[in-house]
């Protein structure tokens, strides 16, 4: 458990505290940046046992790479950084596994299933969010992760995933009108 | 709250003339939230620790170290020859070549003697 003496600190001191091998105040980082990292994670990669193992190399690279970290950018936004790159490499190797997997007729990605539910009540809100998610193409499942989830802006989208503005407005218009089929499904 | 309500909120997020921040924050209201598991933080510090990474030290703190047990040692060392050199002239009272090497106090015929054996 961290110490409440860690949460009054600002970034930069927690920072220079784990560049002194202060083992809490990284916990401190982890603890605040966790839940930007699991909505850009889980996101893009579903609420799987993946999920959670990226999810902790973003902050085990963060913690190698920290010693990089100048500031010149806010730290969330290295860590979602670090956690972009890591789930698409995550996304990557999921590719290459099914297309040497995957029968050969079937080339096409497969999908999760869409369930149906019988009681509607008992579908919580972000297994709807989730599901939906994973039924999307995997390249629109990004710009609408960060969009939806993070609450970045376009220009922000962009700059995140290393895409042209365009590009990215261009996904979210198909992406939009591919989670409304699928929203009707689940 | 209503799935439908939900759903709608899900498509509109993608406008483009919607304020991404705003509605990432209404969903969030509505219940969306993705979390790690209980002990996420124990665990990234615990594989940190399990993998031995000591690399949170600055890569600077590790030159400037690494540059002071250099000055230690050479100091040392410096301070290790005047010692001799002291002892050398205290005990040999001249600074020559042969004293240095401890041979001022041998006879020609010691050395041969010494080198050949005979």
């Amino acid at each position: 458990m961290i110490g409440d003496s860690y949460r009054d600190k600002t970034e930069d001191e927690l920072v220079r505290a784990s560049l002194d091998g202060d083992r809490l105040a990284f916990g401190e980082i982890v603890r605040r940046n966790q839940g930007m990292v699991a909505r850009t994670v889980k996101g893009m990669l579903g609420n799987t046992v993946d999920a959670e193992d990226v999810g902790q190399d973003v902050f085990i690279k963060l913690y190698r790479s920290l010693q990089d970290f100048r500031g010149d950018s806010k730290l969330p936004a290295y860590i979602q950084k670090i956690a972009v790159n890591l789930t698409l490499n995550e996304l990557k190797r999921r590719k290459r596994y099914l297309s040497v997997f995957a029968r050969k007729d079937n080339a096409e990605i497969p999908r999760l299933e869409i369930a149906a539910y019988d009681d509607e009540e008992k579908r919580d809100a972000s297994e709807i969010v989730s599901r939906a998610l994973m039924n999307l193409n995997p390249k629109y499942r990004m710009v609408v992760t960060m969009r939806m989830l993070q609450g970045y802006s376009t220009k922000e989208t962009a700059e995140m995933l290393d895409l042209p503005v365009g590009t990215v407005l261009s996904r979210l218009a198909r992406a939009q009108s591919q989670l409304r089929e699928i929203l009707k499904k689940l | 709250m209503e799935n439908s309500e939900l759903k709608k909120l899900i498509i509109s997020s993608l406008d483009s003339d919607t304020d991404p921040a705003e509605t990432c924050k209404r969903l969030q209201d509505k219940g969306v939230s993705f979390n790690f598991s209980n002990g996420f933080t124990d665990r990234v510090l615990d594989a940190i620790a399990a993998s031995g990474l000591v690399v949170a030290m600055n890569k600077n703190e590790i030159e400037d170290s690494i540059r002071i047990i250099f000055y230690r040692i050479a100091i040392g060392g410096v301070a290790a020859i005047l010692i001799l050199f002291v002892s050398i002239m205290l005990s040999e009272e001249s600074f020559s070549l042969n004293s240095l090497l401890g041979l001022s106090n041998s006879y020609d015929e010691s050395i041969i003697c010494l080198l050949t054996g005979k």
